[in-house]
């Protein structure tokens, strides 16, 4: 019921809000154990030839300025503590990319006994993007949908049609 | 000629103060960026990025960290965008007549211009964190290398112009048939140097270089107060462009002129920023007070030379 009583003002405010946080995702980026090979390709994708500033995209040093947290590889049980201090050093709101398969499941690290598992054991992801490693264009797809989602549309038909593909999948 | 004045009120809030101050300073902080990213191939930000990354921040969480003063955390971003603003009262902004003019109002507006880099530093060393604290120092020791190499080249058009009040060096420069930049070389390149120093342009970035300290003096700073000394920053900028175009670009004489020349200025700028890699903080330093100074006072030295024969 509390969504109903908002006045038209705070509508507004809060379209305000959205559209800002949109168009403007601070990234930090982490390696919590990968073997830089996702860092390579988010590197490149900050690159002059992909230009996520024209997104509104910045890499950030610090955590407090960033809305994005980047992060690659497993979780060792080494970096968990920093993982976890980095993410709660970020202000509210935030959110959490895993880029590359070990970052979504362990990968070939799967089951190590150093490793705490993928970035999910440890953060809310908001975003997994696959691969081995994952080529910009699928890191900047990645980006995109975080962003659909913040401004409350529904994933694109691709990503609708895999999903459907995937739950199928899982049935059989 | 540049007869029109503003009421109070307005000044304060609307034209060369408030409103009118944050909406150019975004402008040319995207001016800026667009034209780095252009001349490094790259497409650049859109034109509203700035807007939206002020508003972003504006809306974001403000954790005041452990260890430091929270009014001091509070206050200092507030201070320091208002020191910036106010000294745009002094100046000729879009060609106007100043709001506010007294003598020697070029220094009292110099002075507030570095407020803002001195709330930065304290800021910096408020917050227990080292990176901030770093930051802090260096922020400050190259106040203190540009600050006064960046006066004296200023002082060179005031002493040719017989005052110290920025609107009556504004009418001089407007009437001499030559730009003080071509009757004064070394004296712009000296402001026009420090200018890139005031703001913390890329090879003078070592105070925020992000490389090694990570975020400089606002490492700690996030949501309001980051937004408010990003603010600052950009209305710094427009302050410290006007203030070079009026002594050495012929003055300001209305909003086209004041649109072309402070302009021009940012396009020369951004072309030095990707030019050049980040000086360490010694060669900064270095710099100002053997070379900076030196040819400040020798343009002045000119000037006096010449002025008694």
């Amino acid at each position: 019921m509390e969504q109903s009583l908002r006045s038209p003002w705070q509508e507004i405010l809060e379209k305000v809000r959205v559209w800002a946080r949109v168009n403007s995702p601070w990234a930090i980026h982490y390696n919590s154990g990968s073997c830089n090979g996702c860092d390579i390709e988010i590197v490149a994708t900050l690159t002059p030839r992909y230009d996520l500033e024209r997104f509104g995209v910045k890499l950030e040093g610090s955590p407090r300025h960033a809305d994005v947290l980047i992060c690659t590889g497993p979780v060792t049980r080494q970096s968990r503590d920093r993982l976890l201090r980095i993410y709660h050093q970020m202000p509210e709101p935030k959110f959490v990319v895993a880029v590359g398969s070990c970052g979504l499941s362990g990968g070939v690290f799967h089951g190590l006994y150093n490793i705490a598992g993928g970035i999910d054991e440890v953060l809310p992801v908001d975003v997994f993007i696959p691969g081995c490693p994952p080529r910009p264009e699928a890191i900047i797809y990645g980006l995109v949908q975080l962003l659909e989602g913040l401004r409350g549309r529904e994933p694109s038909p691709e990503v609708k049609k895999m999903l459907q593909k995937t739950a199928k999948e899982e049935r059989q | 000629m540049n007869n029109w004045s503003v009421p109070p009120l307005i000044a304060l809030f609307l034209f060369p103060g408030g409103l009118f101050l944050f909406l150019w300073g975004l402008f040319y902080e995207w001016v800026d960026r667009k034209l780095v990213a252009r001349l490094q191939n790259r497409v650049g930000p859109r034109w509203y990025q700035p807007l939206a990354d002020l508003v972003k921040l504006l809306a974001k969480e403000e954790i005041v960290p452990e260890g430091s003063d929270p009014t001091l955390f509070y206050l200092l971003p507030v201070l320091a965008l208002a020191c910036a603003m106010t000294s745009a009262l002094y100046l000729p902004m879009a060609g106007f007549m100043p709001a506010y003019s007294f003598r020697g109002d070029l220094i009292v507006a110099l002075y507030l211009l570095s407020m803002l880099t001195i709330g930065l530093g304290v800021a910096g060393a408020n917050t227990p964190n080292r990176f901030s604290l770093i930051g802090a120092t260096r922020t400050l020791t190259q106040l203190f290398s540009y600050e006064a190499p960046f006066l004296l080249a200023l002082l060179g058009p005031a002493i040719v112009a017989g005052s110290w009040r920025i609107s009556e060096i504004n009418f001089y420069t407007q009437q001499q048939p030559l730009w003080i930049m071509v009757t004064q070389p070394i004296g712009f390149l000296v402001a026009l140097v420090g200018l890139m120093g005031k703001l913390e342009l890329p090879p003078f970035d070592a105070p925020e270089a992000e490389t090694e300290i990570v975020a400089g003096a606002l490492t700690e700073y996030s949501g309001r107060g980051y937004a408010l000394f990003r603010l600052g920053k950009n209305v710094e900028l427009v302050i410290a462009l006007t203030l070079v175009a009026t002594f050495y670009l012929g003055g300001l004489a209305n909003p086209l002129q004041f649109l072309v020349k402070t302009l021009g200025l940012l396009v020369f700028l951004a072309v030095l920023q990707t030019l050049f890699a980040r000086l360490r903080i010694d060669q900064t330093v270095g710099l100002w007070w053997r070379i900076g100074a030196l040819l400040a006072i020798a343009q002045l030295l000119i000037l006096f030379v010449i002025n008694l024969v």
